[in-house]
This record gives structure tokens, C-alpha cells and sequence, in this order.
């Protein structure tokens, strides 16, 4: 059977006191207009002028080494950042794949080069990056994807396409997971490989993909014969997939698979509290074991991550059932206090419940579909 | 259902699906007003389905408007059908004849217009929320208050102010204020507000059930067609287990959706409509996530039109009592008819009705 258990990591006081520094930060910058609480922020609330702020105070790639301008924090302190800043729905997405994917793969697998380039930017909150993972005919079946890189002199020579690129709009660069020599059938996830892909280069184009709001989220890139320099190469040439997967971890058990909807909740709690409405309160409760149990698995994998435990299959339920939770604090909230749910409402709780309903969809599809992830589980639990 | 029924649901859905097209639907969600296509509706008659022909109505019977909304529904029409044929019908009863502008309806407990009539005009002020394509619509069919006594009260919109609003799918839901606003002619009939409001509330219930039901249809079909369109690991979506449990999921929750709908429409009693609304409430957003989740990611891109039925079932959901709304009427009955087993209440013919509340 595989490890259930997962450690009970109690925060220590430095912990907390980082933790009270941290909202009293959020509740100042709010306070001043800097920004308005959204749900999904970390997907759909890019604000350069804020990763900026964040980057000055340290609070981007906190856990990297101080060479490369990071804080050597632990990762139990970035566990609590990243919780407080969507707690408060603050407008954390054009710097949020760089520090949370593309700084650490760099980290373990970059060049000495690639890390003394990149990472002391994207600390700063100044350079962002995307994920280049799907595309048209790849979703789920990522191992079919097509985009392929020939060698040239001193590099390679892409072309293809990437597509639902969340923030590419306004990112630097992309991490393309791309073919480097032809599709085994046997062995499909072999001859793939990562580049850095500068999104300025010539032949690279980007097309805004609307979200169902109407809203501009994701892009399709396409690449025509963009040149990559070998020294803009990720790790090995062919390892690309073991390289990626490593990360999957991280992608899916942080606290932005719990929390993406958590300020309708806040807002609920605060009304029917405002409201004296005690049965109210008592459906809302419902909501906390659920909300209380994935936080400890969190954090629980967040700890044995730092440890370097393999917990890929945890991970996988921590996303499986957190974006469930996600979705079903709407579901739950509408029936407690029904009010039209509306983008232009003045009303911050119609406004929440807009942007929860309608982002709803994507919270079980992005990083790996629930039927993607149940089946990892499922593998898991009877493998052992 | 009659022959002549099917013959116009016939020609009203082809009707339907040629002129709400994918552009339609962009345009009206931009703001604009589907004006050729309401031309059209108020030729063919569809406007004055269910108002007598003594009337100048068309004839035919609430059964075929219910019928025509599940159509709107299915091809999420832009236009406020339902809002218009509901303001006629009310009208039809005082012997009003009907016309073919827009209507739009609002009948709430907390809000009527306070009006002062001063022998040669009247004055009117008051506010109403969430009232439904007000922006587009040309009189508004409400609740006021008039020497002191309640009253239907039809208001000329185009002196209104319009504070402009949406529901999830940018369907107008605006606020109208009038602020001493004159005029020197209006029609008002005497009503009794709480059974006006009830009785309105279950004709717009059952009028966004009718079109939920539609929405529904139209979703089934577009799940199960990229199904079988598109491929992951080398096969057909429908091809895996998980995927046909979802297939199997969503086509239960509208097959029981048509059920309580078809039943709710001949039976026409609160009761029907209470329950009718409450399941269909409830299986909107079970399909909305389903279809959503084997969409993956192009069903949440503006450009699939997906979304154009998803966003109005967590919209229509809402609208004329969500789930605790009509669980409360039906709580309030069982806590008061203390013969009656619930078997009884189930299986009751249509003479037995809810009764609610201390309002009858
Ligand atoms: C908001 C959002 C942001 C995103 N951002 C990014 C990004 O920045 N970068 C990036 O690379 N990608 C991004 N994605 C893409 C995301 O990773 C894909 O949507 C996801 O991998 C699923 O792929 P697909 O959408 O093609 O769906 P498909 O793979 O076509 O799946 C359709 C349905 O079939 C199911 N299915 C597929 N195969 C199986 C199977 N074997 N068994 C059972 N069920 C199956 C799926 O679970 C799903 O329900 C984003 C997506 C969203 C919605």
C-alpha cells in the first residue's frame, strides 16, 4: 500500500509572525487601492506594478539561493505566502507560473548560465514565464504533442504550436515542451525536450483565446522557425518528460487548488454573521471540514516535497479534490443566501459568485483533468 | 401532443435555428436588439400564443407557448419571449388587447411604484431591480401603489431611467427608477399583491424551465457530437469509461428535466411547477459542469458555443426562485397539512394544490 499518512507540520512562531507580516502587507496595499480582491486571482489578476512590489519585499522565489536572488526560505514559508496572497485574492498571476514551475525546474536542471540570467529576474517580479505544454490535438494525451525542433548550427529550429498558454500575453518566455527527434510509437514519451523560448523572438506569434467572459486569460503560440540557441536548452536533449514531470507535483498540491474561489466564502461568512442568520452559518460550516482537511494534506505534501518524498499520487488527489471543493463553494453559497450572480454587480458578493461560477469549468480541467487524475490514483493505490 | 402543435413547433424551431446564430448571439450579448428576428416572431403570431382569438390573440394554449419557450431555450434566443408573452396574458385577463413591442415584467413582495394621481396626470417614483431586458423592452408591466390601494400598473419605459445590469450570460438585467416621473394616461387594475406576485413568480418559473429544458437538449447534443469528434490517446472521447459515465449522467438529468417539465406544463399547479423548478434549478449546474468537463478546455473558450447555454443555465437557475425558494413553498405545505401523509401529496391528482404561507 502506498504511505496514507502524511506529517502534521505545525507552523513555528517566526512562521506566524512572517504570516501576520505578510497580511498586514495585503491589508495595507489594499487599503491604498493597489488592488481589489477577485476570485481565481492567480490565474486571471496579472498586475506587473504588484508582482514588482511582491519581488522588492523578497516574497518571489523566497525558498531559491541567495545567489540567485532568492531569500533561502523554507518551504513551509512560501506555503504560507502563497496562501495568504489568495486568501485575499490578490492579483498574483504574471509572476505565479515563473515562481512556482519555471524558477525551481531551472533551479534543478538549468545551467549555471540559465540560472545566473534568469532567476535573480524573475525574483525582482520583473520577467515572467508560461507553460508550453498543450496543444491542439495534445490535452490529456500530452505524449502525442507535435511541435518539433530540428538541429541547426549552434541551435535548434522550432516549429508548431502551443495552445490555452495561460498569461503569454504578457510573459518573457515560454518553457516549450517540444519534439527533438521522431515519435516512437513504443516509447512516446521519449526525443522530448524543454527549451526557453524568448516570446519576443522573430517567427513566434501570439493569439489571444477569449475566455467564455469574453475575457483575454490564454493564447495560442505558434512558432515558425524561431531559432533557440543551445544554451537556452533545459537539462538534456530527450529528457524533457522526466524533467516536466518532476514539477507535476508542485503544479497540482499547492494551496491554489483549494483556494481559487475562497473570497466568496470570506464574503458569505462575513454576511451571514452580519446578519445574525444562524442557520445560514450552520449550512456554511458544512463547507470547513472539507476546507480544513485538504489544507493539512497541502500541507503535508508541501513538507515531504521539501524533503524530496515522492508523493505524486497525494498531489494528484490534493487537485482532484480541491478543485471539487473549489467549485462547490458557489454551489453551496447560491442556495444559502440566492442572490444574482453578476461580473458588473456592485455587490462584492454577486460579483465573487460571478467569477467563481464562470471560471468554475476550468479549476477541474487545468493541470491535469479530475478523469486524468483519478486514473493516477487509482494506478497508485493498486501498484502499491 | 396535437398535430397542430408539432406542425408550429416545427416551423418555430427552424425559424429558431436560422436566425440565432452564433452572430446573433454575439451581437445581442454586445447590447444590440435582434430586431429582424423579433419582426419575425411577431408575424408569425408566437408573440400572442395562449391570449384568445375573440382577444386578437392567436389562439392556441399556454401548453404551445411553454412548448415555443423550450424552443427559445434550445436555441438560446435573445429576446424576451417569455417576459412579453407573461405581461400579455396578465393583460388578456383585463381585457387588454395585445400588442407586439417588447414587454418586460417585475413583481416583487419588496418593491412597487408609488403613484400620485392628481386628477389631470400622475406622478411616479420607484425602483426596481433585476428587471429583464428593460433597456430594449417598451413598457414594463409591475406592481404600484396607487391611493393606497395595490395595483397592476403598465409603465412606459422610454422616460425611465436605465441603470444597465446582466446575468451570467450578458442577458440585460437592468434597474429601472422613476423619479416624479408625469404622465397623464396610465393603465392600472386593482390587484391583490401577494397573490399576484405568487402567481407570476410561478408563470416565470415555469417560463425559464421551459427554457432550462431547452438549454439542456442543445448541450446533450453538443457533448455527445464531440464525443465522437474528438480524440485523446488514439480514440474517440466516448470511447472511455469515465467519459460514458458522464454521457450516461447528463442524459439522465434531462430526461428527468423533460419529464417534470412536460408534467408541469399540462398539470400547470404549483405544486408541478415548485417541484418542476426545484429539479431543473438543481440539474442545471450538474450539466453545465459535465458538458463543461468533457469539453476540457475549448468548451470555456468564447468562440464554442458551449458557453452560450451554460451561462444561461447558472443564470435562469436563479431566476423566479431557485431551489430554497420553491423548497420553502413546499416545506410550508407539509408543515401545515398535518392529515395529509406525503405519499398523499405525492400522489395527489392536480385538484390538490400547494397551500402556502397564509396568503390564500
Ligand atoms: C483555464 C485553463 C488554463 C490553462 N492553462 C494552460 C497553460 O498555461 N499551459 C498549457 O500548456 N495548458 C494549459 N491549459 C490546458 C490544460 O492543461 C488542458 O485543458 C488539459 O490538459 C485537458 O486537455 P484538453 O482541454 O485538450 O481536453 P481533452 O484531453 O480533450 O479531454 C476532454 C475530456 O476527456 C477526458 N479524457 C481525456 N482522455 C481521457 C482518458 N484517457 N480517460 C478518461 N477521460 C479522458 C478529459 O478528462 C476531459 O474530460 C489550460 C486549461 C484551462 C482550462
Amino acid at each position: 500500500m502506498i504511505n496514507l499518512d502524511l506529517p502534521v507540520v505545525q507552523f513555528t512562531r517566526e512562521q506566524e509572525e512572517f504570516r501576520q507580516e505578510v497580511r498586514e502587507f495585503l491589508a495595507e496595499e489594499k487599503k491604498k487601492g493597489t488592488f481589489e480582491t477577485k476570485c481565481d486571482s492567480w490565474l486571471s489578476g496579472d498586475s506587473p506594478e504588484f508582482s514588482k512590489k511582491l519581488g522588492e519585499k523578497g516574497w518571489i522565489g523566497m525558498t531559491w539561493p541567495k545567489k540567485y536572488g532568492g531569500g533561502e526560505r523554507n518551504a513551509l514559508d512560501r506555503y504560507i505566502l502563497t496562501e495568504e496572497l489568495l486568501a485575499a485574492g490578490a492579483p498574483v498571476s504574471a509572476h505565479w507560473f515563473a515562481d512556482r514551475q519555471s524558477g525551481p525546474l531551472l533551479l534543478k536542471f538549468g545551467t549555471e548560465e540559465q540560472k545566473e540570467y534568469f532567476l535573480p529576474r524573475i525574483a525582482r517580479g520583473d520577467t515572467y514565464f508560461a507553460i508550453g505544454l498543450s496543444e491542439p490535438n495534445s490535452g490529456s494525451d500530452l505524449a502525442s504533442l507535435s511541435i518539433r525542433a530540428e538541429r541547426t548550427d549552434g541551435g535548434w529550429i522550432l516549429n508548431g504550436s502551443k495552445i490555452w498558454s495561460s498569461g503569454a500575453h504578457i510573459a518573457h518566455y515560454m518553457i516549450v515542451l517540444c519534439r527533438t527527434s521522431k515519435l516512437d510509437p513504443n516509447n512516446r514519451h521519449a526525443g522530448l525536450s524543454q527549451f526557453i523560448a524568448d516570446l519576443k523572438a522573430p517567427g513566434v506569434t501570439i493569439r489571444p483565446i477569449k475566455f467564455l467572459t469574453g475575457e483575454h486569460h490564454f493564447n495560442e503560440v505558434f512558432f515558425d522557425n524561431v531559432f533557440i540557441p543551445d544554451n537556452r536548452v533545459i537539462g538534456e536533449i530527450g529528457n524533457g518528460w522526466k524533467q516536466g514531470m518532476t514539477e507535476l507535483a508542485y503544479e497540482r498540491s499547492g494551496p491554489e487548488r483549494i483556494l481559487s474561489t475562497f473570497p466568496l466564502l470570506e464574503e458569505l461568512i462575513r454576511i451571514l454573521r452580519e446578519n445574525g442568520d444562524y442557520r445560514g452559518m450552520q449550512e456554511a460550516v458544512e463547507l470547513l471540514p472539507q476546507l480544513w482537511s485538504m489544507r493539512n494534506m497541502s500541507i503535508g505534501v508541501a513538507k515531504y516535497l521539501d524533503d524530496g518524498v515522492d508523493v505524486n499520487i497525494i498531489a494528484a488527489l490534493v487537485k482532484d479534490m480541491g478543485t471539487i471543493f473549489e467549485k462547490n463553494i458557489a454551489e453551496k453559497a447560491r442556495l444559502i443566501i440566492s442572490r444574482h450572480p453578476s461580473v458588473l454587480s456592485t455587490d462584492i458578493y454577486e460579483r465573487f459568485m460571478a467569477q467563481s461560477i464562470l471560471h468554475g469549468p476550468g479549476f477541474t480541467l487545468r493541470g491535469g483533468t479530475t478523469e486524468i487524475l483519478r486514473g493516477i490514483v487509482a494506478k497508485g493505490v493498486v501498484a502499491g | 401532443m396535437s398535430e397542430m402543435l408539432e406542425i408550429i413547433l416545427d416551423t418555430t424551431g427552424r425559424m429558431f435555428k436560422d436566425y440565432s446564430t452564433q452572430e446573433l448571439l454575439e451581437s445581442a450579448e454586445q447590447g444590440e436588439w435582434a430586431e429582424e428576428l423579433w419582426q419575425v416572431l411577431a408575424e408569425s403570431g408566437i408573440l400572442h400564443v395562449g391570449i384568445a382569438e375573440e382577444l386578437d390573440g392567436a389562439g392556441g394554449d399556454h401548453i404551445d407557448a411553454y412548448n415555443i419557450l423550450r424552443l427559445a431555450g434550445k436555441y438560446a434566443v435573445p429576446l424576451p419571449i417569455a417576459e412579453t408573452l407573461i405581461a400579455q396574458w396578465l393583460l388578456a385577463e383585463q381585457g387588454v388587447k395585445p400588442s407586439t413591442v417588447p414587454l418586460s415584467i417585475s413583481f416583487e413582495n419588496e418593491q412597487e411604484f408609488m403613484i400620485d394621481d392628481l386628477g389631470d396626470r400622475f406622478i411616479v417614483n420607484g425602483k426596481a431591480v433585476y428587471v429583464p431586458w428593460a433597456r430594449h423592452a417598451k413598457q414594463l408591466l409591475t406592481l404600484g401603489k396607487l391611493n393606497n390601494e395595490s395595483v397592476m400598473v403598465l409603465l412606459p419605459l422610454d422616460k425611465a431611467i436605465i441603470e444597465q445590469g446582466a446575468n451570467l450570460a450578458s442577458e440585460p438585467r437592468d434597474t429601472v427608477i422613476f423619479e416624479n416621473f408625469e404622465i397623464t394616461a396610465l393603465s392600472c387594475f386593482p390587484v391583490n399583491k401577494n397573490e399576484m406576485v405568487n402567481r407570476v413568480y410561478e408563470m416565470g418559473a415555469l417560463a425559464r424551465s421551459a427554457k432550462m429544458a431547452g438549454a439542456m437538449e442543445q448541450i446533450l447534443e453538443l457533448t455527445v457530437f464531440y464525443t465522437n469528434e474528438r480524440k485523446q490517446f488514439g480514440r474517440p472521447l466516448h470511447r472511455f469509461q469515465a467519459i460514458q459515465h458522464h454521457l450516461s449522467a447528463l442524459t439522465g438529468e434531462t430526461v428527468a428535466s423533460l419529464a417534470a417539465l412536460n408534467f408541469a406544463i399540462h398539470e400547470n399547479s404549483t405544486k408541478e411547477i415548485a417541484l418542476t423548478k426545484m429539479k431543473l434549478s438543481g440539474a442545471a449546474g450538474k450539466i453545465a459542469e459535465i458538458s463543461h468537463q468533457v469539453h476540457g478546455a475549448i468548451g470555456v473558450t468564447h468562440e464554442h458555443t458551449l458557453h452560450h447555454y451554460t451561462r444561461r443555465l447558472w443564470s435562469w437557475r436563479d431566476e423566479f426562485g431557485n431551489e430554497r425558494y420553491w423548497g420553502s413553498k413546499l416545506a410550508d405545505h407539509l408543515m401545515k397539512n398535518n392529515g395529509e401523509t406525503l405519499w398523499e401529496f405525492i400522489s395527489a391528482g392536480r385538484e390538490a394544490n400547494l397551500v402556502y404561507g397564509g396568503e390564500k
